[in-house]
């Protein structure tokens, strides 16, 4: 059959340039750039005062055919070893007992961080403009919905094994109980997801997750290990597999901004922000849980900020941009003296209240009072005849009547929450970077413990409302209020907090909280 | 006497204790971030990764960049570098003999400190600041997998 000169025409064409059977992946992501444009005005519903450049690089070249695949080996690996290797190898009743605690509230209060990370980088990917840029954030997007199932399924996994599931059971009922929650929302969420786009991007990216994920989700795992937890190694280190495409956003934005003038104004402002935003909390929490919360030590917790956060992070991210104009975080030597000792000062505060808890703490041992004098000198004088006091007071045994809350109130230590990071803190007892300071506004006082947080509230008060646990619960007695937030077991009268892990030990419950007749009260009023 | 490598995961401050830690962590001129030309590389352990951290980081890479340390630290591995680390996936897939790409090596890249990208089959970290002084490349037409 004769065919047209067209068709004709195309076949040689096509003879000669033969079209393509598969394009590489990297290739269709090359043509992502086509997609671009100049727009006019940034339509975003986020805006920005800084302007992000329209022809920003992503660093790994995904697309989304590639992502799919490389997201779904790893949740092979990591949901195969859970229900597969680590069940048969009983793996959840291999854990320390103290360490299965702390992963109660470590894996929880990841996944409130993991949850709000899903909006923020979807409200990056809004207020970006370069196809390639947008393309890195609507990864992270997908991978932060993913994080947040995988924190989830770390407490599931404990509730089924794990030999106290109390608190890995019903932590998002609970959590919202204690002290810690409140700053772990300022961290978590309002810092990610409140504000200017790029400075969420500042405290979600470059700090949150290029700086603290590195001891929060990677060190975590060796401390894990060392105190026989496999649970958490496999999905955390699976996790931060991820994180690196984040932190390469971060470091993109950045680089989006650079050529702004209004990088050269704020950067280093936001940058601080940022830094002490995320430290504040990031800081003393995790050196609690990680030594306070374990049996077997890895390394003291300083030297692992030192290493992850003032050595790399410091000198291979910000030390590397001097030369566009970032400075060192003017709080550093703040921040330094803090992951020294506010770890330290925290627990003190954190065993006053444990009947707030969702987790059971303990008590350090003599081995562990060894252990921290040896690598805080200092700390025997200061804290560990505290705990010893407690001890012999019964503080562990129910019918002592004595939780350590009523020695604060006898010997005149009051505890306030620092307005901005919701962060308690005793000026009479700290060693960390925190000195007491209070404001009235709008005829209301708030408590202050740093002149960094001091600085932010003053220039934007309103942004600080939050009411703190001695506000909320100012007049109300503990057990009234552990009851009603849900701290008790499936008895209904078990607390869930204990102040001792032994198994034999003898379990707190309500009646022996209300017997104490503590009442909360808020120092400010 | 032993040498510490300065890339070392107790390497400088923190290779001292107690005391001795704090007088240098406390020190003035540690007050402020000192600007580091290394990277750091942390990769998840595996089936593949072992191999590789094997055969391709610690026998050849560390011929090439002498400053290469690799350490075991439980569930995975930490490197550090001066400069840069490179893993070629070609050469990976030769050694696992199986199609291995860099997106297979991605799903084992835990961490990373300094700037990592892909290019082709090869995965880069590096001190140099890409995108800023240094145009992050992409593959030529026919090139990418």
């Amino acid at each position: 059959m004769a065919i047209s000169l067209a068709t004709q025409a195309a076949t040689d064409a096509l003879a000669l340039n033969r079209a393509p059977t598969s394009v590489g992946a990297q290739e269709v992501h090359k043509w992502m750039q086509d997609f671009n444009w100049d727009f006019k005005n940034n339509r975003t519903k986020y805006p920005t005062k800084y302007t992000m450049a329209n022809d920003t690089k992503e660093q790994f070249k995904l697309i989304a055919k590639e992502y799919a695949r490389m997201e779904s080996v790893k949740d092979e690996r990591q949901f195969g070893s859970l229900q597969d290797a680590l069940t048969r190898m009983n793996a959840g009743n291999r854990v320390a007992p103290k360490w299965g605690e702390t992963m109660k509230v470590v894996s929880n209060f990841l996944e409130v961080g993991e949850y709000n990370a899903i909006a923020a980088s979807a409200m990056l990917w809004d207020s970006a403009s370069s196809p390639e840029q947008k393309n890195g954030y609507l990864g992270q997007v997908m991978d932060e919905i993913r994080h947040t199932h995988q924190t989830g399924y770390v407490n599931y996994y404990f509730s089924k094994y794990f030999h106290d599931p109390a608190g890995h059971t019903d932590a998002r009922r609970v959590r919202t109980l204690g002290p810690l929650w409140k700053g772990m929302k300022r961290v978590f969420a309002d810092g990610f997801i409140s504000g200017d786009a790029v400075e969420c991007s500042i405290n979600l990216q470059l700090v949150g997750e290029a700086c603290f994920t590195n001891p929060l989700i990677v060190a975590v795992t060796e401390w894990a290990s060392a105190n026989g937890d496999e649970i958490t190694p496999t999905v955390f280190l699976s996790i931060e597999t991820d994180e690196l495409r984040h932190m390469a956003n971060g470091y993109q934005t950045v680089v989006s901004i650079a050529n702004d003038p209004a990088a050269a104004k704020y950067l280093n402002t936001d940058l601080n922000n940022a830094f002490w935003t995320q430290q504040k909390y990031f800081t003393p929490v995790l050196g609690m849980l990680f030594e306070y919360g374990s049996k077997y030590k890895v390394e003291p917790w300083v030297k692992t900020w030192n290493r992850w956060v003032y050595e790399d992070w410091g000198g291979i991210w910000i030390g590397r941009l001097g030369k566009y104009g970032v400075q060192s975080p003017a709080s550093l030597k703040d921040a330094k003296k803090d992951a020294y000792w506010a770890h330290h000062d925290l627990f003190l505060l954190a065993y006053a209240v444990w009947p707030t808890g969702f987790f059971r703490l303990a008590l350090p041992s003599k081995e562990d009072a060894d252990w921290f004098e040896a690598n805080y000198p200092g700390w025997y004088d200061h804290y560990g005849k505290i705990y010893e006091e407690w001890r012999a007071r019964g503080c562990e045994d129910p019918s002592s009547g004595f939780i350590p809350l009523q020695w604060f109130v006898e010997n005149n230590h009051e505890i306030y929450i620092d307005r901005v990071s919701q962060v308690p803190f005793c000026p009479s007892l700290t060693k960390g970077a925190s000195s007491l300071r209070i404001h009235e506004y709008n005829g209301k006082k708030h408590a202050f413990s740093d002149e960094w947080g001091e600085r932010m509230w003053l220039s934007e008060p309103e942004r600080y409302e939050c009411q703190n646990v001695f506000e909320q619960y100012a007049g109300r007695e503990l057990s009234e209020v552990v009851e009603e937030l849900w701290g008790v077991r499936s008895d209904g009268v078990t607390l869930i907090g204990q102040p001792h892990v032994t198994k034999d030990g003898k379990l707190w419950t309500l009646d022996d909280i209300k017997r104490i007749n503590c009442v909360f009260k808020d120092p400010l009023a | 006497m032993t040498t510490v490598n300065n890339n070392a995961y107790d390497a400088g401050t923190n290779s001292l204790s107690g005391k001795e830690f704090a007088d240098e962590y406390f020190k003035e001129e540690n007050q402020v971030v000192k600007e580091s030309n290394t990277v750091v590389l942390v990769l998840k352990k595996s089936d593949e990764m072992d191999y590789i951290v094997d055969e391709m980081l610690e026998k050849i890479f560390k011929k090439e960049n002498p400053s290469l340390v690799i350490e075991d630290r439980g569930g995975y591995w930490w490197l550090k570098a001066d400069g840069k680390i490179e893993i070629d996936c070609e050469y990976a897939s030769e050694i696992l003999g199986k199609p291995y790409s860099v997106y297979d090596l991605l799903v084992d890249v835990t961490s990373t400190v300094g700037r990592a990208y892909t290019l082709g089959e090869t995965f880069t970290i590096t001190s140099e600041l890409m995108g800023l002084d240094v145009k992050l490349q992409d593959v030529e037409q026919g090139e990418g997998k």
